[in-house]
């Protein structure tokens, strides 16, 4: 945002040209359950929107800095909920978050103790849609300490867990964290289970919980794998997302990923469950989701900013034609 | 100094009328439990508990008002306006109005805490709460820094349809508003008081504004010349030429329309070159407001 721009409707169209890939998808809608925007561009917003993804969710997580302060902390769950948020209304995307202390910094306990304090202030916010992500990293007695604490605070607020799952020892520390959460009360169906693969999703879904698949080149799944899976398992509790940060990742890997089971002849009823509607009821179960606000996010603002208005799609970022090399 | 600058208690009451109206009777209920645990214990994290849960509670539609009962708030707070709003937003204005003023140390510091933490609807309630505060120039710092706001709504909170700013914010503050809210494409005809904040710094700030636009082939909002009919000079006065004689009937008609307020008299003898518009201008049909009917941003 840097000066004015004469919005005319003809900016606030989609690209002439489209990706081959988009042409598969047309028309559908897409809800990425696990994306980390605030390490992302505005660019990155306008093609998931020309893409079909309606809604996100941003859990709050490691930011590859360690952070020193409570303030920090502070500040990065009120851009969560505050400048991200406006950010995605700008495309027309609803944008949720989970908010928690991530497993990384559960290890640093001075500060994880003054997180642990301001964490009730900041989940019964609106539109924080779980307690995420949360979980193991090392496997350390702090990570667990950490860990317990905050499925008690899901627990009491009623809201959905996004645990993420660890990259070294995966599978028994899937295993262990699905075990604490049982043991501390919380029903499967309240668990979302992320980062599986080929190797966790059978224990994760024959045991009721909810299995997020996280599409994300070299160190999480490819699609194609992705496709095998849901060949194998079927659609029910899966759910795919990009985990989209600062690192090698795809802002649009939930819509290639469904572009790629239409071309595999996976039917589109089970596309639509692992790519929009399983996300919406698990993470629905906050209270905090209505699937309404999913193409008025921008005109809610709107009206919100002016009574009686009637401009329809005020807050809209005018369109960039990137084909060309003058910049006006 | 009394904390409240007006009838609290009678403002509390009728917004609690327009609350009661416009929501259901579950909502209704809660905010009046809630309200009668704070009378009971006035608990700082009851407080903010309740403020952060309303809207899951009241709904978030936008509420309608009455004749009457506009005219009731307008008279108690003059330029004091509510509609529009959502329900959550009147019910979070409303709640702020029931923390206690006994103590002015432990308020500043419960409010303070409340924008520190607060998500985009929340900043949008306290800033819209800003003329009905206690102890109004206490707010003038955070209503600067809000200004800073990149946040459409929270911006709109403060520049449109509220009386704060106009009457507490020093001038280099107000004239940062009435910039940044040209900047961020605002309908600047609802920024209330702006006539009567208009000043020689700001008007020389708008045209040098215009001057950078037209340098990078860029149009100037036609309301933008509003703050100039009473600070036309010589060296302002080829802007107004300019803009008197632009393509865009809008510009010429907002040219006319500074001139004909203006008490120079040089800008005074332009209205002869559109006599068309002049006539209009006399007759009533040409007003600002016409002019932002035409060409309203949001
Ligand atoms: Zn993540």
């Amino acid at each position: 945002m840097c000066g004015i721009h004469d919005l005319t409707e003809k900016d606030l169209q989609p690209l002439p040209y489209t990706p081959a890939y988009l042409d598969k998808i047309k028309g559908m809608r897409f809800f990425d359950p696990h994306v980390h925007m605030s390490a992302r561009t505005t660019d990155d917003y306008q093609a998931m929107a020309d893409a079909g993804v309606v809604a996100l969710i941003e859990p709050a997580f490691w930011l590859g800095q360690p952070r020193t302060g409570i303030d920090t902390f502070r500040d990065y769950f009120s851009s969560l909920l505050g400048w991200e948020r406006f950010r995605a209304s700008q495309f027309g995307i609803k944008h949720y978050c989970t908010i928690g202390l991530n497993s990384k910094e559960a290890n640093n306990e001075a500060l994880a103790e003054a997180v642990m304090e301001i964490l009730p202030q900041f989940i019964y916010k609106e539109g924080v849609v779980g307690v995420g992500e949360i979980g193991f990293d090392d496997q350390t007695p702090l990570e667990e300490k950490y860990y317990r604490a905050q499925l008690e605070l899901a627990k009491e607020a009623g809201l959905p867990v996004q645990i993420h799952t660890p990259h070294r020892d995966k599978k028994r520390g899937t295993q262990r964290s699905m075990d604490i959460a049982l043991e501390h009360g919380l029903p499967p169906h309240m668990i979302i289970v992320d980062h599986n693969n080929e190797e966790t999703v059978k224990e994760v879904l024959d045991r009721g919980f909810w299995a997020a698949f996280t599409i994300y080149p070299f160190t999480k799944m490819g699609n194609e794998r992705m496709v095998a899976i849901v060949q194998q398992y079927g659609s029910e509790r899966i759910m795919v997302n990009s985990a989209a940060d600062w690192g090698i990742s795809d802002p649009l890997a939930v819509p290639k990923t469904a572009a790629l089971m239409h071309e595999s002849g996976i039917d589109l009823n089970d596309i639509h469950l692992v790519t929009y509607s399983n996300a919406v009821t698990a993470f629905a179960q906050s209270g905090q989701i209505n699937e309404d606000d999913f193409n008025i996010a921008g005109n809610i603002d709107q009206r919100e900013k002016f009574n009686g208005s009637t401009i329809l799609r005020g807050g809209q970022q005018p369109r960039v034609d990137k084909n060309t090399t003058i910049i006006r | 100094m009394a904390p409240y600058v007006y009838d609290q208690q009678q403002m509390s009451v009728w917004l609690w009328a327009v609350i009661r109206r416009n929501g259901h009777e579950k909502g209704n209920e809660w905010l009046a439990q809630r309200w009668q645990l704070h009378q009971e214990t006035a608990t700082v994290a009851q407080f903010n508990q309740t403020f952060t849960a309303i809207p899951r509670f009241t709904g978030k539609h936008t509420i309608t008002i009455t004749q009457e009962e506009h005219q009731l708030l307008q008279e108690a707070v003059p330029g004091f306006f509510v509609q529009g709003w959502t329900l959550d937003r009147l019910a979070r204005v409303w709640w702020l109005l029931q923390l206690a003023v006994t103590d002015k140390t432990i308020y500043l510091d419960t409010l303070d805490k409340l924008f520190k933490a607060a998500e985009m609807n929340e900043l949008a309630a306290l800033y819209s709460a800003l003329p009905l505060l206690p102890w109004p120039e206490e707010w003038i710092a955070r209503t600067t820094e809000g200004i800073r706001s990149n946040i459409g709504i929270v911006q709109a909170a403060i520049m449109q349809q509220n009386p704060y700013p106009a009457q507490y914010l020093p001038e280099p503050a107000w004239n940062q508003l009435v910039m940044k809210a040209i900047f961020t494409e605002k309908n600047i005809h609802l920024i209330t008081g702006l006539d009567g904040r208009a000043n020689a710094t700001l008007a020389l700030m708008l045209t040098d504004f215009a001057h950078e636009r037209w340098a990078a082939g860029r149009t100037v909002d036609p309301l933008q010349w509003r703050m100039l009919t009473h600070f036309t000079t010589a060296a302002n006065l080829p802007d107004i030429i300019r803009v008197l004689q632009s393509a865009v009937s809008a510009e010429r008609e907002a040219a006319a329309l500074v001139c004909a307020g203006s008490t120079y008299a040089p800008a005074k003898a332009l209205l002869l070159q559109v006599p068309d518009i002049a006539a209009e201008i006399a007759a009533g049909t040409l007003t600002w407001q016409s002019v932002a009917d035409k060409t309203t941003r949001s």
